[in-house]
């Protein structure tokens, strides 16, 4: 199974005198199809491990691999652009920009990446609304739209530029249980249904307990990884039954 | 690349348009500054020019004199020039004043494209009538040549300059002058000079008042009647010259003074200290106005810096989402841009309206309607937009710089 994210000794400090040790030593890996999630007390370090993961902090020692390739010395535009084409985020508030409409929160990413003319990129980002189910609503402003419906939104800007990794910081953290498992519905899906990875950071057990591998981290480290995914034949693919 | 600056252009606009009275305020700032720069440029470029104008026409282009600059040098410095040798005291040979050959330096002047030279001679006399005397200058020229290369006919109250070439010892005086010797046109007045006897002159025509030097001190002859007068036939000492483009005055001077040896003067060298008086006038114009767009574009950086501070949640957010830093701070460039943009145009408005204002008001002096002298061209409308987009540019990129900057994990980690 080629892994989206790889990480190799992973560490971030924050400069001070000893320096302040976010995350340590981290090495795990982020496969397509799975649901992974990060858990661990308050401060253990695992919002700073999504965020290196997920390419908006840069580490201070080891290595990430994107589909093969080490990233962490790039530029701050290259990686950005790695973050707009492959990756989209889904936080524990909504993050959506408060002038925009719903669907243009959505199209941002698109008409940012440019691939697609203005009126497809708007075909593309109803398509999106209308699979979190608020295709009816894309044209009112956040401040409109109820929390769950805000959190919906922010998943669909997520899936914009269809990307293969969906990271989430607490994503259902700020939902009533209601709306917190219409949301965990929708990852598992993009997970099993459409074959992204998936990576979140939560506090939830039940979320925890629900996904494919649970990484337990402890005052920066990763203490434990739970993989409840069947076992798979070595180096197996499902498409690929003889590969090997 | 287009589509990307314009959905950029479009995210600047949908901030400003949500901070209306913020960005209505900035844009009246540059609006005004744009307007006042106007106006005031206007009004001073205006009056510099028709200032110049008047030097320029006031008298010849170039009047060349009998002077010279230094003293003709001496037999004894011509020859052995190089040599040691002291001279002084000697006797100076007696020479007659006036411009040698004189036909030669008006056919040099003449040959220059476009230029036109007219002879005069000038001299003391004294008018007198019924006991009263009056001491002026005259002047002896060609009305023909002369009116076409000064305005003196312009300053004529009564009568023509060519009057002089119909009346048998016609004289132009200032009607200052006339009314002190209470003569009117028609009337005869004595004339004296020092070298000939008198003879009587009638008043053919009277100058303005107003013009103080040419009014109360001045008479116009016709050139042989001046020489007759003064008791210098053939001689002229003053040669006036019109050029086509009054710019080269200066260097034309130069040619003909090193190519005669008389003094050759330019307008420029004879209104120097107008002249540089007009380049300080001009500094503390560009100074005033420049800092008025300078206070205008604090409007656009207190727009922005509280645009940037305000929406450090959202810089965040796009970075995660993958706008890089330059995406950013080209955001809130354009931001600044834009106010600079409004506010020039509504400034032009503005400027317009004062400059019709300005253009509207006619003053009467000395009896004549004067109107305000405006310097209306595009340059100025170039130049004003030029400076406040500069210093929006700047005003804006200072703060989007620090937009770029924000540490996306610093705003997401402690988001509220």
């Amino acid at each position: 199974m080629s892994a989206i994210l790889e990480t190799r000794n992973l560490g971030r400090n924050l400069p001070g005198d000893p320096p302040i040790v976010l995350v340590r030593d981290v090495n795990v890996t982020i496969e397509p199809g799975a649901f992974t999630t990060i858990v661990g007390p308050s401060g253990c370090g695992k919002s700073s491990l999504l965020y290196l993961l997920g390419l908006i902090d840069r580490p201070t020692t080891g290595e990430l691999l994107v589909e093969g390739r080490e990233v962490s010395q790039l530029s701050g535009d290259e990686r950005a652009r790695i973050r707009l084409a492959r990756f989209g985020f889904v936080f524990q508030f909504h993050f959506l920009l408060p002038e925009f409409s719903a669907l243009e929160n959505v199209m941002l990413p698109i008409q940012r990446l440019g691939r697609l003319p203005i009126a497809q990129a708007r075909e593309q980002a109803l398509g999106l609304l209308a699979g979190v189910g608020l295709e009816d609503k894309h044209g009112k402003t956040p401040d409109r739209l109820s929390g769950g419906e805000r959190q919906r939104v922010a998943i669909a800007r997520a899936l914009a530029n269809d990307p293969i990794l969906i990271l989430g910081d607490e994503p259902t953290g700020n939902l009533d249980s209601h709306n917190s498992a219409r949301v965990v519905e929708t990852l598992h899906a993009l997970a099993h249904e459409q074959g992204r990875a998936v990576a979140c950071v939560t506090h939830d057990p039940g979320i925890a307990e629900a996904s494919d591998v649970q990484i337990e981290m402890l005052d920066g480290r990763v203490e434990n990884v739970i993989d409840r995914r069947p076992a798979k034949p070595q180096g197996l693919l499902g498409r690929e039954p003889s590969a090997d | 690349m287009i589509g990307r600056t314009r959905f950029l252009v479009g995210i600047a606009l949908r901030h400003l348009s949500r901070r209306r009275r913020q960005t209505a305020v900035a844009v009246s700032g540059v609006a005004v500054g744009v307007g006042f720069f106007l106006a005031v440029s206007a009004l001073m470029v205006g009056s510099q020019n028709d200032f110049i104008e008047q030097l320029i026409d006031a008298a010849p282009h170039i009047v060349i004199s009998d002077e010279l600059r230094s003293p003709s040098p001496q037999p004894g410095e011509r020859v052995f020039g190089d040599g040691a040798m002291e001279l002084h005291g000697y006797k100076v040979r007696t020479e007659v004043r006036g411009i040698k050959d004189w036909q030669a330096v008006m056919a040099a002047a003449n040959a220059v494209p476009g230029a036109i030279a007219s002879p005069s001679l000038t001299g003391g006399v004294t008018l007198r009538l019924g006991g009263h005397d009056e001491a002026i200058g005259i002047v002896g020229v060609e009305p023909e040549i002369e009116t076409e290369i000064s305005t003196i006919e312009d300053q004529l109250r009564e009568g023509r300059l060519r009057d002089l070439e119909t009346t048998q010892g016609g004289i132009i005086i200032g009607e200052d002058l006339a009314r002190r010797l209470g003569v009117r046109v028609g009337d005869i007045v004595a004339a004296t000079s020092s070298t000939s006897s008198g003879r009587s002159m009638r008043v053919v025509g009277l100058f303005k008042k107003g013009q103080s030097q040419l009014s109360s001190g001045t008479g116009y002859v016709l050139l042989r009647e001046a020489q007759s007068l003064l008791g210098r036939p053939f001689i002229i000492n003053r040669i006036g010259v019109r050029l086509a483009d009054p710019y080269a005055a200066e260097a034309v001077a130069k040619t003909l003074e090193t190519r005669f040896g008389y003094k050759a003067e330019s307008w420029q060298e004879r209104s120097a200290d107008f002249l540089s008086l007009l380049v300080t006038r001009n500094v503390i114009m560009y100074s005033v106005v420049s800092a008025i767009l300078l206070v205008a574009s604090f409007g656009i950086y207190t727009v922005v810096s509280n645009s940037v501070s305000d929406k450090r949640r959202d810089i965040a957010i796009m970075r995660s989402i993958g706008f890089s830093e330059g995406d950013l701070q080209f955001i809130f460039v354009v931001e600044g841009l834009i106010l600079s943009l409004i506010g020039v145009l509504c400034g032009w408005l503005l400027g317009y309206i004062l400059m019709s204002i300005l253009g509207s008001l006619a003053f009467p002096i000395g009896g004549e309607i004067e109107r305000i002298p405006l310097d209306r061209s595009p340059r100025q409308y170039a130049v004003a937009a030029t400076a406040s987009f500069l210093a929006g540019a700047i005003a804006a990129w200072l703060p989007a710089r620090k937009a770029s900057r924000v540490d996306p994990v610093d705003i997401l980690r402690g988001a509220v």
